[in-house]
């Protein structure tokens, strides 16, 4: 694995992130009063290329990156994406590959990022569950993502695959 | 027997990633932002700033696009609206000119100096947070045109929230709507104080203490003081509620700010809140009804 191709991880999560805090965040452009998690979403897709240890490191700054765009704790995104990252890595050495799967593996793991943020922000003090919207706030960008995984998904796997073969479900 | 071996590389640098990161969690929630990880985000706001502005001016056509469908849509009711809006404007203000004379003289009798309009400054929103329970704006102005962390944030129709990071060229808002804002409010028709919070989406949470009087729908709730300048429109009771057992009223308020509508707003900048005796703020709340409570619990 060379360092162009980690730097191409890394401008794909700070790309993910300044469209997520813009464009996505932009609430008439929201479907349902919801946004694709494209963060999680670019993560997941990056990390089935990369080899074990830049995974985990990169899902720790994408969820660096989003705490220090917006306004909550530093730490609570770094630790869910850091799980997130290594679950990916876990589990595609695991699954087989197909479509379906990444499908249910990205709806799985998207419900996985949002409910653990939800319970480490109660923890840390957030009220996230005070929410009326909450279930519908870890739903939809699941469902969301599904559907942007069709493009999102090949796209990165363009840009990374040459660089690197594919593995297990990824 | 538990194996250390068993532990591959990634593993471990997965587990000392998920240490670091509560440390970091723990630490910067108790220094309320400061410290490192307000360094920090400062430094990552400047970096991602000219970025989210890129991104904001390429998007800015497919927002105008869906504005305009949306505004064709509805513009026929908005017409209707706005025609009886008007007619209702114009009778308040007949009476709003009887009441500038009464106020002015009561002004002239009690010897008091008009408290003015405060200064503020016009901010354009750039970006958002960068995850769904993120209720913050970033705006683009900052220390460089004179603003302080804790200013109050408005737009056309009432407070919008609070600056809770300031770099030099842009700043962080949190929203009423943020479930770790509370904002000291009184009912305009009651004269009640009370305490609002959000609840991340749609209405806002309202907490009467010793309330008396009930709380019909349609009530307004403006800020209280302290914290933020008094008379701020804040939000709209959305339905009728009455204190249980004479104590404690709990309501729901529609926010006075459309938060999917957030373009441009305004930054109280000759109000700062730390600047206020907090011994002196602590005593006006108690007296007040209001507890001290215009605070976040958590802030970056």
């Amino acid at each position: 694995m060379s360092g162009r191709h980690i730097a191409i991880a890394i401008a794909l999560v700070v790309v993910a992130v300044v469209v997520q805090s813009t464009l996505l965040a932009e609430s008439r452009l929201q479907l349902f009063g919801s946004a694709p998690a494209l963060v999680v979403l670019v993560l997941i897709a990056v990390v089935r290329y990369l080899d074990p240890e830049p995974a985990v490191l990169l899902g720790f700054t994408a969820g660096l990156l989003v705490d220090l765009v917006g306004g909550q704790p530093v730490g609570l995104w770094a630790m869910v994406m850091t799980v997130v990252a290594y679950v990916t890595l876990r589990v595609r050495d695991r699954a087989a590959d197909g479509p379906l799967v990444i499908g249910v593996g990205v709806l799985v793991l998207t419900l996985m990022a949002g409910g653990l943020f939800v319970i480490l922000g109660t923890l840390f003090g957030l009220k996230p569950l005070s929410d009326p919207a909450v279930f519908r706030r870890l739903i939809l960008p699941a469902i969301y993502n599904v559907v942007l995984a069709i493009g999102v998904v090949p796209g990165v796997t363009k840009l990374l695959e040459q660089r690197r073969p594919r593995r297990g479900w990824a | 027997m538990f194996d250390l071996r068993r532990f591959d590389r990634s593993t471990s640098v997965f587990v000392g990633l998920l240490v670091i990161s509560f440390l970091l969690a723990t630490f910067d929630v108790r220094a309320q932002g400061e410290g490192l990880g307000g360094n920090l985000r400062s430094g990552v706001q400047s970096l991602f700033t000219p970025m989210q502005r890129f991104a904001g001016l390429l998007m800015s056509p497919i927002v105008g696009s869906v504005d305009a469908v949306s505004d064709l849509a509805g513009l026929r009711e908005d017409n209707e609206l706005l025609q009886s809006r008007v007619r209702d404007l114009e009778e308040e203000l007949a009476d709003t000119a009887t009441l500038r004379q009464q106020v002015a003289e009561l002004e002239a009798v009690l010897g008091l100096e008009p408290p003015g309009e405060l200064n503020s400054i016009t901010a354009r929103v750039i970006a958002a947070g960068a995850s769904e329970f993120d209720f913050v704006r970033k705006i683009d102005v900052g220390s460089a045109d004179g603003v302080l962390k804790g200013m109050p944030v408005i737009d056309e129709d009432g407070l919008v929230g609070r600056v809770v990071l300031v770099t030099d060229s842009n700043a962080l808002v949190r929203l009423i709507t943020d479930p770790s804002l509370s904002v000291g409010v009184r009912v305009k028709e009651t004269n009640e104080t009370g305490v609002v919070e959000g609840q991340g989406t749609g209405e806002l949470r309202v907490e009467m203490f010793g309330a008396v009087d009930p709380l019909e729908a349609g009530y307004r709730l403006e800020t209280a003081g302290s914290r933020f300048p008094p008379g701020i429109p804040v939000g709209v009771i959305s339905e009728s509620a009455t204190a249980e057992a004479g104590f404690q009223l709990i309501a729901r308020a529609d926010p006075a700010i459309r938060v999917s509508k957030l373009d441009f707003v305004r930054v109280i900048i000759d109000f700062d809140p730390l600047e206020l005796d907090p011994d002196l703020e602590e005593e006006s709340a108690e007296l007040s009804g209001v507890p001290p409570t215009e605070q976040e619990s958590q802030t970056p």
